[in-house]
């Protein structure tokens, strides 16, 4: 394993280095898509042709990338591109500072491993939204697939980039396409209103990153990844020889900080309400941004700085307390929604959940392995939602779709969902998500006993949650009600402004826009004559595709001597610093310091060293959890299966329903989303709008009042000694007069006194 | 050296000569002659650019000088170092922008209108250029002249008490600073028995002679007076009414130049005068600064008018250059330059945008209109591309200025330098020395990006998304009949500079940063010298950091 | 009459010797008779032509007393004074003769008061 130092001269010589050249490649790429897209934009190109130029722009990126990993393998390389921000001053010594952020790029197995999927996604998830997209073929179009390469160009940015910096250059561009692609049904306002809630609560997080990144600066001097690592040395030492007391306070105040920017990106707890409501973007960008890549950058910087929350004995517990609560508040309320797109949407938030808690109880190959396979499943089960929603007039509400799996020209679409579904609910051994959860389920039980058990229950619960979409939508007895889309249309084509109350409704279908929907197009009982519209080809290869790929990275789980192939990944990299060296000294260092808080014992299977860990019911939970989780997983299936499908007649309930008055207000309450929303409108938003209305008027009133005021004194003393300009000629003389005898006088009594 | 003209005096008197040869011309030839004027100046300024001396940039170059009251000592001097020529670049680049973008705006009375531009011009670029306090002074005082007449003639509904109340404030608040240069030229003059106004001269004479308190006073006094022109919390309350009132090209000069002459002051004046008074007076400037941000930044979230918004924002921006400044340290002192740029810029170009709607719907009422992007999607292309680097992001030259800024006043807490921080003991590598702020203060700030990010794209949520709402009055091709909907080539011509200079400050903004270092370092070598916190091997270095040269002209009469 | 010795201008026409000589002192009793004549007329009367007169009074005595002090005093300064005195209070007159025919017109009457837009 290449270690920092020689990154370190790497960073000496500067330059490309052989074998990363080729990633420079990507962002040139995507900006070229971007370039080209806007290009059509200002030629009104009403073809396809943007999406195929973005096609071939993020395939080649994805072949760039794939090429340096052939190259390099588990190796790092820099690449430098150019000085961005690089300044140098005069430090407290006298000697000359540099902060140097340029735009270069890191690329180690890490970086690599997240690169392969987001450019392979990318890839697909664009040649799906060709056809998905087609309905706005002219400038939205092209909009779109130019914020998408925009999207993949700042991606890069942020995890190929080698300094803090860069990655906030790309962790924030990124929330901008996020706020574009959200936003792209801009004549609505819900959209608007969720694209902009995404992009503030963003900038929350983003607040915690920036000082994050300022006190690295400050604290080690460079924003950096291979000097932070190399400087952070002298500490990961002092770890190891358990003195945890002699690492300052200010360094571990770094990971609290970077941690909540990763909240706010990944959507975790207390930021994560932006996340369901993105949904109000077209599905592609729902699959790609807010479920495989973008919300995954929280996972990714703290993969990335692992030896840096290391360095905090609070830091990790809270990741993983933060992780698990969020996996489980995010489940119950997946469990009680009605949208299949919003429940995905929390899945993936309880998903995101499970990767926080996975890298918290020190097992970040957990947390990247799982990010891995996510990627595909979610992607692949946003996809199918989307499918089933082009073909539905937007239709998502699952008590009003049933049984699609028996319908024409939906075979494929079935069969991905049936596949997402059973990786989701982690279905044992043939599933890659039930290898990666397991990872995390184990190693919780070890390290974490707490978290170990929300994230089993939260196993579960999403089994559950995850079987009733499938078993509502595409099992059971057919029966379809088109969704408002048919309105949508009709509206959309006028150019007309009014919002539609359904907050997912999207101008989704040109083609199920037929003679038959368009004669009861203001019917709003019209869904008898409409004939639902079956995906296409691009649609339907991209999902078997996928779905090919969520089967073939199975065999990559279990290869290699480190959970598999992504987890080998994730061991070559920086995000394993902690193991570097002796095996397992983070155990004698945590469990003899003085600060042992009995979480950081052990790593990984090598745990033989007869340390007192965490234990699942007395069993060693790397050998037992293999079973557990499988049990739970098809236990909730079992329930989804016996509440959801056993028996039920139609679409609109099932026997799940007799179970929501036993549930007291709990069920309510989840299907409200515990109303976190409200409680945030209630504590922040509404007192803040007021404290801006008082502000106001103290501007006006007071503020302004008093400049009024001193301009208004001279006008007073004005209005006292106006009376005395009477405007008569005969006054002024005689005051003229009076004044020189004055005068006059007072000259005579002064010289003859 | 003596009665030499530079092409830094053409730069100024260029506009003067145009504005007269625009009161010559018909009245159809004017904005012409003002574009060429604009131009001219404009292409002098690339002229000098490329003889200017980057790396050297604390030295003044360029240099001009005449007598001119030699009894007082005062001389027409003029001279840049590359403070002063980036943001006399500035100038020159919004010149043309601003002739450019009044086409069609300005009917009725052109000559006035465009010779007034050119005449604000000059005395702008004067102030950046002088080199002598009584011309410093009269140029400042003399923008104030164009501007009223701009705002009284050409404004909106409101525009005589705009106008009234932009000339009294901040003349009221150039009196007070004049009292404490003045104060300073006498003290100066009473000790060395003659006068004069060389600034080098009397920034030297102020830092020696002048004790803690006395110090304290002159800031008090310039920062008074700078502060109302800046506008820096709670004197403030010109700008907005201003702004809205004043024409399309008024809101470019004032937010793009103008407002710059206070900050500019601040760091020309100020900080080498009062070096002691400035690290006393450093956490409350600062204090009031991040008031500013914050709560010019919420005000704007109640605004109706999108004008009135874009003016609030200048209050919170410019806090953010006003707390850099006073970080007291290179990161924070170049951002803080840097600040002024790249708000004049964005901010200038925001203003621009709204002057393109305002003309095809005549409101500015953000109930009034809405999703315009349907309608103009050029437009608001430009719009949310300049909002997103008013925002601050990465990529885009707000966000340099906006993070040194912030991470300057993270940096200037003494605690960093001792060295209590780290495992070694060593002091920790990305401190600099001195500073009274700290991370607390970067902290609270930067709350002021989240609050940027809520009006700003509450701003574009309103005006460029949501369904189409045009003004009930509004007929097209009643009201504006020489204007398409969406914007003409001249339009995008205006607004195309403006955005490149925004993504290459943003994407590549090295140069800029490595020509504000010498003379921010030697700002900051002056106020740590004073103070005695600069650290012995800083003494040492005489070749990176020398001392200006005592006249601190010959560098220009290459 | 010690206090009124204070001037020698008043002494000397005090002086029986030269009684019947024209002093300076003569000179100044009508240069001040006129002015007071002057000022009087200014402040009594409305007719703006008559409160013009009455300035010129007013300055034709200034001119007599200047005079009278050249001749006295041989100095030939005050003289000329004069002069330019006479030429400016000339065209004064017809620049003020001028305007008072205007402003009769605009007001039909020449009474001062109807004239008061200075009123603050």
């Amino acid at each position: 394993m290449t270690t920092t130092t020689d990154i370190l001269t790497l960073a000496a010589a500067g330059g490309i280095e052989p074998g990363a050249g080729l990633t420079m490649l990507v962002p040139v790429l995507t900006l070229l898509g971007t370039l080209l897209c806007g290009l059509c934009a200002a030629f009104k190109v009403k073809s396809k042709l943007p999406a195929w130029l973005s096609v071939a722009c993020l395939a080649g990126s994805f072949v760039a990338i794939a090429a340096t990993y052939a190259d390099l393998g588990h190796q790092q390389r820099l690449a430098h591109g150019f000085e961005w921000i690089n300044f140098s001053y005069t430090g407290t010594d006298g000697q000359p500072v540099t902060f140097k952020a340029n735009f270069a790029f890191y690329i180690d197995s890490l970086t690599l491993l997240w690169m392969l999927f987001v450019t392979g996604l990318a890839t697909l998830i664009a040649l799906y939204a060709s056809e998905y997209m087609s309905h706005d073929q002219g400038t939205g179009y092209c909009r779109f697939f130019a914020a998408f390469n925009l999207f993949v160009f700042s991606m890069a940015c942020l995890v190929m980039g080698d300094n803090l910096l860069l990655l906030y250059l790309g962790w924030e561009g990124v929330g901008l396409c996020s706020y574009l692609l959200i936003g792209y049904f801009y004549t609505r306002p819900s959209a608007v209103a969720a694209a902009k809630k995404a992009f503030i609560m963003n900038r929350i997080g983003d607040l915690g990153l920036a000082l994050g990144i300022m006190l690295t600066f400050v604290h080690f001097g460079s924003v950096e990844y291979a000097v932070i690592f190399e400087k952070a040395r002298p500490y990961i030492d002092a770890l190891k020889a358990g003195h945890l007391d002699e690492i300052p306070l200010v360094a571990s105040f770094i990971p609290i900080l970077l941690m909540i920017g990763a909240f706010g990106k990944s959507a975790q707890l207390p930021l994560y309400v932006w996340l369901p409501d993105a949904m109000e973007g077209p599905t592609p960008v729902s699959a790609l941004i807010h479920a495989a890549t973008m919300v995954t950058a929280g996972v990714y910087l703290i993969a990335r700085t692992y030896p840096l929350f290391l360095l905090s004995d609070v830091a990790l517990p809270i990741v993983g307390w933060v992780g698990a609560s969020t996996a489980l508040l995010a489940a119950t309320i997946g469990m009680a929604q009605f949208d299949i797109k919003r429940i995905m949407a929390y899945s993936t938030v309880s998903q995101l959940g499970y990767m926080f808690a996975g890298l918290a109880v020190l097992s970040p190959v957990g947390g990247a392995s799982h990010v891995f396979t996510h990627a595909f499943f979610k992607a692949m089960l946003f996809l199918s939602c989307g499918a089933v929603m082009h073909g539905f007039a937007g239709q998502l509400d699952l008590r009003k779709l049933s049984g699609l799996f028996r319908m024409p020209g939906w075979k494929v679409v079935s069969v991905a969902m049936l596949v997402g579904c059973l990786n989701l609910a982690g279905f044992p051994l043939i599933t890659a998500g039930y290898w990666s959860k397991d990872i995390i389920l184990a190693e919780a039980f070890v390290n974490m006993p707490g978290v170990g058990w929300v994230l089993l229950i939260t196993a579960g619960l999403t089994a559950y949650y995850t079987f009733r979409v499938f078993f509502r939508v595409f099992m059971g007895p057919t029966h379809y009600e088109p969704g408002d889309e048919v309105h949508g249309h009709d509206a959309h084509g006028h150019g007309d402004a009014h919002g539609h109350d359904h907050g997912h409704a999207h101008h989704d279908d040109p083609h199920g826009h037929g003679p038959a929907v368009t004669a009861t197009a203001h019917d709003p009982h019209a869904g008898h004559d409409f004939h639902p519209h079956a995906p296409g080809w691009a649609i339907n290869t991209v999902l078997a595709v996928l779905a090919l790929a969520s089967f073939a990275i199975v065999p990559l789980m279990l290869t290699g001597e480190h959970h598999g192939w992504a987890g080998g990944m994730v061991e070559h990299s920086s995000a394993a610093y902690h193991t570097v060296g002796t095996s397992g000294y983070l155990e004698a260092a945590h469990g003899h310091g003085p600060h042992d808080h009995g979480h950081t014992h052990g790593h990984d299977h090598d745990h033989d060293h007869g340390q007192a860990h965490g234990t699942f019911l007395g069993m060693d939970p790397h050998k037992v959890m293999y079973y557990v989780s499988g049990v739970v997983g098809l236990l909730g299936i079992a329930a989804a299966f016996w509440l959801h499908l056993a028996g039920r007649t139609s679409a609109a309930s099932s026997r799940a329903d007799a179970l929501v008055p036993a549930m007291g207000p709990l069920a309510g309450w989840a299907r409200g989303k515990w109303f976190v929303d409200e409680f945030y409108d209630a504590l922040i938003v509404k007192p803040l709008w007021v404290i801006s209305h008082i502000f106001h008027v103290i501007d006006t009133l007071i503020v302004d009042g008093l400049v009024n005021l001193v301009g208004w004194v001279p006008r007073a003393l004005g209005g006292v000694l106006r009376p005395s300009q009477s405007g008569q000629l005969h006054g002024y003389a005689a005051g003229m007069a009076g004044g020189l005898a004055l005068l006059l006088i007072i000259v005579l009594w002064v010289t003859l006194r | 050296m003596e009665g030499s003209f530079g092409i830094l005096s053409a730069m100024i008197f260029t506009p003067l000569v145009f504005a007269g040869l625009v009161a010559l011309r018909p009245t159809r030839e004017a904005k012409y002659v003002a574009l060429a004027g604009t131009l001219l100046a404009a292409a002098l300024g690339l002229v000098a650019a490329t003889q200017f001396n980057w790396t050297n940039g604390d030295t003044h170059q360029l240099a001009s000088s005449a007598p001119w009251i030699p009894a007082l000592g005062v001389s027409l001097s003029f001279a840049a170092d590359s403070v002063s020529f980036s943001l006399i670049l500035l100038t020159l680049l919004l010149g043309p922008i601003c002739v450019a973008c009044s086409f069609t705006a300005i009917s009725g009375r052109e000559r006035t209108y465009y010779a007034w531009l050119l005449v604000l011009q000059a005395a702008m670029t004067g102030v950046f250029a002088a080199r002598d306090l009584v011309v410093f002074y009269i140029c400042f005082e003399f923008t104030l002249i164009p501007m009223f007449i701009l705002i009284s003639l050409y404004g909106s509904t409101n525009r005589k008490k705009a106008a009234i109340k932009f000339f009294l404030y901040t003349f009221t608040g150039s009196i007070i600073a004049l009292a404490g240069l003045v104060y300073v030229a006498w003290t100066h003059a009473s000790a060395s028995g003659a006068w004069t106004f060389d600034v080098d001269t009397l920034e030297r004479a102020a830092r020696a002679t002048l004790s803690r308190s006395e110090q304290a006073w002159v800031l008090l006094a310039l920062m008074l007076g700078f502060a109302v022109k800046v506008p820096l919390f709670p004197f403030h309350t010109w700008l907005p009414l201003a702004h809205t009132e004043a024409p399309t090209a008024g809101s470019v000069v004032l937010a793009g130049v103008l407002l710059k002459l206070g900050t500019y002051g601040i760091y020309r004046f100020v900080l080498p005068m009062c070096p002691l008074a400035v690290v006393d007076y450093a956490p409350l400037i600062a204090t009031v600064s991040i008031i500013g941000i914050l709560y010019g930044g919420l005000i704007c979230w109640v605004q109706r008018d999108v004008k009135k918004l874009v003016a609030y924002s200048s209050v919170a921006h410019l806090g953010f250059c006003i707390l850099g400044m006073f970080a007291l340290n290179s990161a924070g002192l170049r951002g803080s330059i840097l600040y002024m740029i790249n708000h004049g810029l964005s901010t200038g170009a925001l203003f621009l945008l709204i002057g393109m709607m305002y003309e095809r719907y005549h409101t500015r009422d953000m109930r009034e209109l809405g999703g315009l992007a349907a309608k103009m999607p050029v437009w608001a292309t430009f719009m949310v591309f300049f909002t997103m680097a008013s925002v601050g992001l990465p990529g885009l030259n707000g966000f340099v200025s906006e993070f040194m800024c912030l991470m300057g006043v993270f940096q200037a807490s003494p605690n960093w330098a001792s060295g209590a921080c780290t495992i070694t003991g060593d002091a920790t590598p990305g401190a600099t020395f001195g500073g009274v702020l700290g991370p607390i203060y970067a902290a609270v700030a930067g709350v002021g990006m989240i609050v940027a990010a809520m009006y700003l794209l509450y701003m574009v949520g309103r005006v460029v998304w949501g369904p189409l709402v045009e003004p009930h009055h509004h007929h097209h091709d009643a009201d504006t009949p020489s204007l398409p909907p969406d914007l003409t080539p001249r339009e995008i011509a205006i607004l195309i500079p403006l955005a490149a200079s925004c993504l290459w400050l943003g994407v590549y903004p090295k140069p800029a940063l490595d020509a504000l270092r010498a003379p921010v370092e030697q700002t900051l070598r002056i106020i740590h010298k004073a103070n005695g916190t600069l650290p012995a091997p800083v003494l040492d270095v005489p070749a990176e950091f020398r001392d200006a040269p005592p006249a601190g002209r010959e560098e220009g009469t290459r | 009459m010690a206090p009124m010795m204070w001037s020698p201008v008043l002494a000397q026409a005090a002086d029986p010797g030269v009684m019947h000589e024209v002093t300076l002192a003569h000179y100044l009793f009508v240069a001040v008779a006129m002015f007071v004549l002057g000022v009087v007329g200014f402040l009594t009367r409305r007719n703006l032509i008559i409160m013009f007169l009455c300035t010129e009074l007013m300055f034709q005595a200034a001119g007599i007393a200047l005079i009278a002090f050249g001749r006295f005093y041989l100095e030939y300064t005050g003289q000329s004074f004069v002069i330019f005195v006479v030429t400016v209070a000339a065209a004064e007159a017809a620049m003020a003769l001028a305007l008072v025919v205007l402003l009769f017109r605009k007001r039909e009457s020449l009474s001062a008061e109807a004239w008061q837009e200075l009123k603050g």
